[in-house]
């Protein structure tokens, strides 16, 4: 399947996950489609769409957790930055993608210690 | 830093640097071996993160994600 | 009113304990799942990426997508990680035992 066509499928697929999660595409249009490409890329050689700014153990139980759309498994720590960690979703109440910061994993879970989020 | 070749926030922070002349060493974890993967992977997880890129490194500190203002304050002091 | 739409699908012996069917009915790819004395039916493809939720793994009343061990609950259709998502569900009668769908008013 050729690549542009695979990135609409992918996309069709995936708006019907991240809707009901209160996400959206994000606006940047560049970057989704960077993002899609890759994806694309990734599951020709992977065989899946992985997230493309995470990165593979070869464990399966860990690597499913990174399947794009991967916000159900990342779900507080993502909501808590309005976007996915690649950036490919945003909350659906963004408008301007690049006011969002990335927060990591570890900042992710001192502000829950903390009660900041 | 520590960076995959699919991620546009790598990209990003590789140009960052490059604009602004600070040397820089990277390894794209997608294109290390697996003997390096593991060896990235214990680094993430030693900081108490995920398998989560850009992972800068400068000097005793990490950034992970791309973070202009983080890497400018760290680079300063 | 509308008229109840209720469809053949298959025969209870055709359904061991544990098996899964795939069936198309009316155009719609639906999973058949017999768990002990219940028979399930739900939609065949995942809602992440449309796999076939007939080929995964069945344990207690959870199914597991073949393709990215995505979790639902075949009694109220929900994925386990985030409830919001939902397969659909088809609700069935048994009659002289021959399994019939509703094919309309799915509960979703």
């Amino acid at each position: 399947m050729d690549t542009e066509k695979r990135k609409q499928r992918l996309r069709e697929m995936f708006q019907r996950v991240v809707d009901p999660l209160g996400y959206k595409f994000s606006p940047d249009e560049e970057i989704v489609d960077f993002l899609l490409e890759q994806e694309v890329i990734i599951e020709k050689e992977h065989g899946h769409p992985f997230c493309p700014c995470q990165g593979l153990t070869g464990e399966r139980e860990i690597d499913m957790k990174i399947v794009c759309p991967c916000i159900p498994f990342h779900r507080a720590h993502f909501d808590a930055m309005k976007r996915c960690w690649c950036g490919l979703y945003v909350h659906k109440e963004v408008d301007d993608p690049d006011s969002l910061v990335q927060i990591s994993r570890s900042e992710f879970e001192q502000m829950q210690k903390e009660g900041r989020i | 830093m520590y960076t995959l070749s699919t991620c546009p926030w790598c990209k990003k922070t590789k140009s960052f640097f490059a604009e602004k002349n600070i040397p820089f060493e990277f390894i794209d974890y997608d294109k290390a071996s697996k003997e390096e993967q593991q060896k990235i992977r214990e680094v993430c997880s030693a900081h108490g993160e995920g398998i989560a890129f850009p992972f800068v490194i400068i000097g005793d500190d990490v950034v992970v994600g791309y973070n202009p203002q983080k890497y400018m304050k760290l680079l300063e002091s | 009113m509308s008229e109840e739409n209720w469809v053949y699908a298959l025969e209870v012996a055709e359904l061991a304990d544990g098996e899964k069917k795939a069936l198309v009915i009316d155009g719609q790819r639906i999973a058949l799942i017999r768990k002990t004395n219940e028979i399930f039916a739900i939609s065949n493809k995942c809602v992440h990426m449309e796999c076939p939720l007939s080929k995964g793994e069945l344990e207690g009343y959870i199914i597991k997508c073949p393709c990215h061990d995505w979790r639902f609950d075949i009694r109220s259709g929900e994925f386990l990680d985030a409830r919001e998502l939902k397969v659909l569900v088809y609700e069935l009668k048994v009659s002289d035992g021959k399994v019939y769908l509703k094919m309309e008013g799915e509960n979703q």
